[in-house]
């Protein structure tokens, strides 16, 4: 396309822009193909009045599909919000948990390796079929039992009656369940640990910091970009699960049922909630971030050092 | 002489012993003996027991398939056996295999191959049926296995494609400056973001009525893979951006060694930059292989051919096997060719096959790991 005015007449920056425009070419190809394409199809079905699936015909255009959505449909509303209740519960929980665990990871115990490799054993047997098999046999409920009158004795059991302990049970197990879905998040968090250069840590130790003081003004502003990837992860991660009620519903409607416009109008009132949950995310995180910014203004600072000490002993041979 | 000798070495060894212990000791209770350093002593011991309890929690899911998948029906019943079997039962694997492959077709074909050919011609020379028999082998062995030759196929080439093209990708985001790049980056954000199933309907629709490739790619591979080899597929954002942030790394001078060297952008680019990716690369497959060998949503919507079902689906004919009525059971186990014992489909099997189905991956993390490990370590992903 460019390359008709002739390799030699190009400066080195064009030929540089054109250098990356190849690199990213790819990408450009299968985001046009795979990605834009499917969007602007998708907007185009959910707002089709009559779609004929041979040959992909359409014709008119409706806001019916997403009236329906909110209006006529009474099972959407209530789907989507226990979907976003159940998500937005879990995410905090993952989040802090997994740090604590990386921060456990990465502290020096003797077989560290062989830890960080157990910690991620429950990511390999995945969200997949194999793990869902294991959870149906109520199996995160069995790992932290406490109804069986082993770690607690039957009459303090009795004392608290059975409806409280099953509660606290069935809060054990979702623990258990949210720590079994961490792998990616602890792998990511000690990531961001082991980027931390150790000389920071040595610096506020001989400032006399306290390990509590080194946890909230080292690790965490240090780690803050990752909370935000972690974070982002999470979200993205929980929202488009495999066990997520609500893609079960929308997926019914769009492959059993074959009604297209209502479920690509439901799937699209998904995502721009998702795409509304993690803006606000961006948006307070933005406040906290520890970015490179803060190194280009000390690096702004030194230059300034240096300016000042050349010109002082200049005036005092004066 | 020598018996003396050696009585007085080994003597020694436990004199040595006994004072390295006596020394290690010392040291250990003058370290721990103040307050402060029975606070630490105290503190390790808690983050060591939270280690392990942790640990056991995350180890929990395996332990229980692998322990379930060696019990006997009468272990699996008894409330006194909770983790060691009291015998071990291998054949629940060889039954959850068969049950996973199906119908068995190699014995019998072989038979019918060879009493037809001999029918035909019998002065056909044995060699050559022999040649043809070989060949049948190999084949009616790959079909008898083809839910886990598929797995396979799908997610090494998905792989393959997901790493080519992140990695290249990625080197592009990292290193050059050319119009749109804040706007193309946005969109690698945003394609992480989209969930799959938002546009999983326009896709499926674009992918029956697709032109290219023989045309109607609904129940064929192509949706799998193609999309990986242009950065897109199951997570393909996540890796450009792993290998963006890790190319940020390296230092300039050593491409501009080598183009000083002569040599030209792309020869760079493969010699030189990317194998010095290696342990982002590890990170890169791990993940991929990982989530497409687990995947069951796209896998389950595109693909629907019987015969071009993938492994981890299979778990679901087992478990429907298990829940069957007796009869039934004894039914499918004569369909399967199987001598029917008197306790042979139960949650032992059904677990014998999820540590069949997850095997692979474990197996490939388990050589991977320590490689994986250090990826994760210096892989430079900061998240920034």
């Amino acid at each position: 396309m460019k390359k008709k005015n002739g390799k030699h007449s190009l400066t080195l920056e064009k030929r540089n822009q054109l250098k990356g425009l190849v690199f990213v070419l790819p990408f450009i190809i299968g985001a046009l193909a795979f990605f834009i394409y499917p969007i602007f199809f998708s907007v185009r079905i959910s707002l089709a009045q009559e779609i004929k699936i041979v040959g992909m015909k359409m014709s008119g255009w409706t806001f019916d599909s997403y009236k329906r959505a909110f209006i006529v449909d009474t099972s959407f509303l209530p789907e989507f919000k226990d979907t976003v209740v159940f998500t937005l519960t879990r995410f905090p929980l993952t989040i802090i948990l997994s740090l604590i665990i990386a921060i456990l990871l990465n502290k020096n115990i003797k077989g560290r390796g062989f830890f960080r490799v157990l910690f991620f054993i429950p990511f390999l047997l995945g969200s997949g079929e194999v793990m869902q098999q294991i959870l149906n046999q109520g199996v995160e409920r069995a790992v932290l039992n406490i109804n069986d009158g082993r770690i607690i004795p039957y009459n303090v059991l009795m004392y608290f009656g059975a409806t409280i302990m099953d509660t606290v049970q069935t809060v054990f197990g979702s623990l258990v369940t949210i720590l079994w879905g961490s792998g990616v998040q602890i792998l990511l968090f000690l990531a961001g640990l082991q980027s931390i250069s150790p000389s920071l840590y040595e610096a506020a130790k001989i400032d006399g910091a306290t390990e509590w003081e080194i946890f909230w003004k080292v690790t965490i502003p240090m780690i803050s970009p990752m909370m935000l990837l972690n974070i982002v992860y999470t979200l993205v991660d929980s929202f488009t699960s495999k066990d997520n009620k609500l893609l079960g519903y929308i997926r019914t409607y769009g492959f059993s049922n074959n009604e297209y416009s209502y479920a690509a109008a439901m799937s699209w009132v998904y995502f721009l909630f998702i795409a509304l949950v993690v803006a606000i995310v961006f948006g307070i995180m933005k406040k906290y971030i520890h970015t490179n910014e803060i190194e280009e203004v000390r690096k702004r600072e030194r230059k300034h050092r240096v300016f000042t000490i050349e010109k002082a002993p200049r005036r005092t041979f004066e | 002489m020598s018996v003396n000798t050696e009585s007085s070495q080994s003597k020694k060894r436990l004199e040595g012993l006994l004072n390295n212990l006596a020394l290690r000791w010392y040291l250990f209770k003058r370290k721990y003996s103040t307050f402060s350093g029975l606070k630490q002593l105290l503190l390790r011991i808690v983050m060591y027991l939270l280690v392990i309890g942790l640990a056991f929690v995350f180890v929990y899911p395996f332990l229980y398939m692998i322990v379930n998948s060696l019990m006997s029906n009468s272990d699996l019943n008894s409330s006194s056996v909770n983790w060691i079997p009291t015998e071990l039962k291998f054949e629940n694997f060889s039954v959850a295999l068969d049950l996973i492959n199906g119908k068995k077709t190699a014995e019998k074909t072989f038979e019918k191959f060879l009493t037809e050919t001999l029918e035909a011609d019998p002065d056909a020379s044995m060699f050559k049926v022999r040649i043809d028999y070989v060949i049948r082998a190999i084949r009616i062995w790959f079909t008898d296995r083809k839910y886990i030759v598929n797995s396979t196929f799908v997610t090494v080439l998905a792989t393959f494609g997901h790493v080519i093209t992140c990695s290249f990708v990625g080197y592009g985001f990292a290193r050059y400056n050319f119009p749109f790049k804040k706007l193309l980056f946005g969109l690698v954000i945003l394609a992480f973001i989209v969930p799959t199933q938002t546009l999983i309907i326009p896709s499926y629709l674009t992918y029956s009525n697709i032109k290219w490739f023989g045309g109607n790619w609904i129940n064929t591979y192509y949706p799998l893979i193609v999309p990986t080899f242009f950065g897109f597929g199951l997570r393909g954002a996540l890796y450009i951006f792993l290998f963006r942030q890790f190319y940020l790394t390296v230092p300039k001078s050593l491409e501009e060694a080598a183009r000083i060297d002569g040599c030209g952008f792309m020869k760079t680019y493969w010699k030189i930059v990317f194998p010095l990716a290696k342990a982002t690369l590890v990170v890169a497959i791990v993940l991929s292989v990982v989530w497409h060998w687990n995947d069951s949503y796209e896998t389950g919507i595109y693909v629907q051919t019987p015969s071009k079902q993938f492994l981890p689906p299979r778990i679901k004919s087992i478990i429907s096997a298990a829940n069957a009525l007796p009869d039934q059971q004894q039914e499918m186990l004569r369909q399967l060719g199987l001598e029917d014992g008197e306790d042979t489909l139960n949650n032992a099997v059904v677990m014998a096959g999820a540590t069949v189905i997850s095997a692979p991956v474990l197996l490939f993390f388990a050589f991977a790991q320590s490689q994986f490990m250090q990826g994760i370590e210096r892989s430079g992903i900061t998240g920034e």
